[in-house]
């Protein structure tokens, strides 16, 4: 009977945890430190197109028709997010397409690696062809992973405080 | 009679809240389709607009002002040595790769003899990566100022003082246009008014990028990448280690039974009617 109550307890105290006003202080800081992570990123790839484009063809994975417009488009799907993130208007679909692009680079990490490609990933600005020695593909991953694990709590609870969403939503 | 009056206030009670609750939901619905064409929207807007201004902000790859006496179909490459020498060298340098540096410091001497003697003509493609790696601008201004002593007519001199003089490759001092502008004193000739507005003004800056370019689509991706009539021989050429010695010894082997080339411009063929054979962008093996 008192073992019951407390589990009661614990799980209300989850509960509270996962979805108080805490834990959507919790998702604001989240969700502003996945936005400086893109707007970092994107920042980074915006001042020279042909190194960005070169970052994109180094995975040797598109056809040289897609390298251009990939290498162009993507820093600024980023800043996108970013502004989205900052903003906290439609938190839970951003967090979902950031999700995706982090698979997506992970993805393209993992075969370059795999292939014996010696690149760097280009993830926040040059990227490229580099010496063997210089690869860093575990820590790229590792990375990305984290930036994962923090879009993927906000698709969880994309409740977060001082975001247009909460505005929207009283 | 009260009985079913009651009833009836509490079925009216119950319709007007469902009705309230059903609208509460559709406006909550339209909401949340408002605020996902908003988000779709703006990430398309964004992806549109950054191809556009990315492709106008892009240099061209064929470059609008190349230096005089480049050859190839897009002006990209500096050539030096008689043009109808019966091999070529060909060449990719940074100016901050280091190994680049010591490839030049060594085999310079004997590459300008055999420039000298006929022997080969030497295409360099001046390509400028280790910025976007390790950040400033000393590959891209020293490219520019490079080209800018190509087309005042002192490009090898001018090559050579600049490896002689290379930093370290996480030092940006070719970054600085005034240390360009001072090696360039030891060039007796380069260091003209012109020379000074072509490296100020990153004259070839279009240029630098378009070589770049050309070698981010070639299949190699290291520098110094040397081919002797195309065939690789940095840091070996099959088995056979590169060294002065050896690097005399092939191109004699390959020039066996062939005309050498006129001798005596001194390593300048600013001819831009050049005929040495060159395609900008080598095929992949």
């Amino acid at each position: 009977m008192a073992s019951q109550q407390a589990d009661r307890g614990r799980v209300g105290g989850l509960r509270r945890a996962v979805d108080g006003a805490a834990a959507e202080w919790f998702g604001l800081a989240v969700r502003l430190g996945l936005a400086v992570v893109w707007g970092w990123a994107g920042l980074a790839k915006v001042s020279d197109p042909a190194e960005a484009a070169q970052a994109v063809r180094a995975y040797e994975i598109l056809p040289e028709s897609l390298v251009k417009p990939v290498g162009w488009g993507l820093p600024f799907l980023e800043l996108a997010l970013a502004l989205l993130l900052v903003l906290g208007l439609g938190t839970r679909i951003v967090a979902v397409v950031s999700a995706v692009l982090l698979l997506v680079f992970i993805a393209g990490i993992s075969s370059a690696w795999a292939r014996g490609i010696s690149i760097d990933c280009g993830c926040f600005g040059g990227g490229g062809a580099v010496d063997e020695s210089q690869t860093k593909y575990l820590q790229e991953i590792l990375r990305d992973t984290g930036f994962l694990l923090l879009s993927a709590w906000l698709v969880y609870r994309p409740r977060t405080k001082l975001s247009l969403d909460a505005w929207l939503a009283a | 009679m009260s009985e079913k009056n009651r009833e009836g206030k509490r079925n009216a009670r119950d319709k007007m809240r469902e009705a309230r609750a059903a609208e509460e939901a559709k406006a909550r619905r339209t909401k949340k389709l408002a605020v996902g064409g908003v988000v779709v929207a703006v990430i398309a807007a964004a992806v549109v607009v950054g191809v556009v201004v990315q492709n106008q902000r892009s240099k061209p790859e064929t470059p609008t002002a190349a230096p005089a006496g480049t050859i190839g179909d897009k002006n990209l490459v500096i050539p030096v040595g008689a043009a109808d020498a019966p091999s070529t060298l060909t060449v990719y340098e940074d100016p901050r790769c280091p190994a680049c540096g010591s490839f030049e410091r060594s085999f310079s001497p004997t590459v300008d003899q055999l420039e000298d003697a006929g022997k080969i003509v030497v295409n360099y493609h001046i390509v400028s990566f280790i910025d976007r790696s390790l950040g400033g601008s000393g590959s891209k201004y020293g490219a520019n100022a490079l080209g800018c002593a190509q087309d005042a007519g002192h490009f090898r001199d001018y090559h050579d003082v600049l490896y002689r003089n290379q930093p370290e490759e996480t030092e940006d001092s070719f970054g600085n246009k005034q240390t360009l502008i001072d090696l360039a004193k030891q060039v007796p000739g380069l260091d003209t008014p012109e020379f000074r507005s072509c490296v100020n003004d990153n004259k070839f800056g279009g240029w630098v990028s378009a070589v770049q370019q050309d070698f981010d689509k070639s299949s190699y991706k290291s520098t110094p990448t040397v081919l002797l009539n195309g065939e690789p021989v940095y840091p070996k050429k099959g088995d056979e280690q590169i060294s002065p010695e050896n690097l005399v010894k092939w191109v004699d082997a390959a020039n066996q039974g062939k005309q050498l080339g006129s001798t005596g411009s001194h390593g300048q063929s600013p001819a831009p009617t050049s005929t040495a054979g060159e395609s900008n962008n080598p095929p992949s093996p």
